[in-house]
């Protein structure tokens, strides 16, 4: 999913319930870039976390069944896109908090961590799982040697724009990134900017940047779509986009809408190829002449 | 695949380049260092310092450079108006002309 959410606890601070739900969302928000709402002051300021609320998944901690912060969701038209209620978990886990006193003893800190490690866990498994599509892994590559540089392309299952970025579709959905000659020509990257998810792109727009020793470098999208996750381990480590541009240092997966038309203004690996080459051998009598 | 072509359309019918904003330019010349294309050119001895030379070895949709530029002072063509150009260019291709 996105990088942060928007954290919509209950804290209603007359039941035990509640106070778990604030904790929760405390350490949550401890944990991750997620942005905390504050339920009361939002109830009289929309201006304070609209923005912040529509923008972001919304994850819902209510305390109790009466389900406030749920109901506060409703009313501002938000969707929701967790929630978790902390007297049902507490059920489920065979220690009920309904006669729990209103300051939190250790049993209830001890739940409240729980369910707030459980949440950080499914934010990141959300960030890294992509809709369970299994994209399949080349089984070898292309080989383009140049000098000393070797310049791997997929043969089949991938489609490359002239800017040196491939889309790999399955169904209706498909991974972009950049390729091997690109990644060698960037160097080592340090930071990635992925695009953000959700938002809407057109073919050719721009989907991120990495940065390098070298340079920026924008991921020209090989197609439309929405994106619908962005590949976080390599946020926190770029060195897999150097170590294998089309497996794990893919970049971004997106939502298909027009690939059949797109996909003659791209090249396959054939096409590709070629410009590749001529690259290379540009690259190459530049850095000789330069 | 020609040198001269870009998406099967030849380069000179896109518009895409750098153009230079010389109020906020300072010629501070990271552009030019940068580019590996030759699209800039120095002037040493005249006021204006800094041109694009060869605006169609810029690479298409390539905005590189101008993330080398603390000043702003490069500007490029709208990606999605381009990118609809050369589509027609290319669909008036594919048709025969």
């Amino acid at each position: 999913m996105s990088e942060k959410y928007a954290v919509l606890p209950c804290n209603g601070l007359d039941k035990c319930a509640g106070q778990v739900a604030r904790e929760i969302a405390q350490i949550v928000c401890e944990n991750t870039e997620n942005e905390l709402i504050c339920p009361v002051f939002y109830r009289v300021s929309d201006a304070r976390y609209d923005k912040i609320a529509k923008e972001n998944p919304l994850l819902v901690i209510d305390g109790c069944a009466t389900r406030c912060a749920s109901k506060l969701a409703g009313e501002k038209g938000l969707k929701i896109f967790r929630k978790v209620t902390v007297t049902e978990e507490a059920q489920k886990r065979g220690a009920p908090l309904a006669v729990a006193p209103l300051r939190l003893g250790a049993a209830e800190l001890a739940l409240g961590a729980e369910l707030a490690a459980e949440l950080v866990k499914a934010e990141a498994d959300d960030a890294s799982v992509d809709s369970g599509v299994v994209y399949p892994v080349p089984e070898e590559y292309i080989i383009h040697k140049k000098d000393k540089f070797i310049f791997r392309v997929p043969p089949e299952g991938f489609y490359f724009t002239e800017n040196d970025c491939w889309v790999q579709p399955v169904g209706n959905r498909a991974r972009i990134g950049i390729t091997d000659f690109m990644q060698q020509s960037l160097s080592d990257i340090m930071f990635v900017t992925p695009p953000t998810v959700g938002a809407t792109i057109d073919q050719f727009d721009e989907a991120g940047t990495l940065e390098s020793g070298k340079a920026v470098f924008e991921l020209v999208s090989p197609v439309s779509g929405k994106i619908t996750a962005v590949n976080i381990p390599v946020l926190n480590a770029p060195e897999l986009i150097n170590e294998n541009p089309y497996e794990k240092g893919w970049i971004a997966e997106i939502e298909l809408t027009n690939f059949a038309e797109e996909q003659e203004f791209l090249l396959d690996a054939a096409g590709y190829l070629k410009v590749l080459k001529k690259k290379a051998d540009e690259y190459h009598v530049g850095k000789k002449q330069g | 695949m020609s040198e001269d072509t870009f998406m099967g359309v030849p380069r000179n019918t896109i518009d895409w380049k750098p153009t230079i904003d010389y109020e906020k330019c300072n010629y501070c010349m990271e552009c030019f260092d940068f580019c590996p294309h030759k699209v800039f050119k120095k002037q040493e001895d005249d006021p204006i310092k800094l041109i694009v030379e060869n605006p169609l070895n810029c690479v298409v949709f390539c905005r590189a450079c101008s993330k080398t530029c603390g000043l702003d002072a490069l500007e490029f063509p709208n990606k999605v108006e381009v990118t609809k150009k050369i589509k027609e260019t290319r669909s008036g291709v594919a048709s025969g002309e």
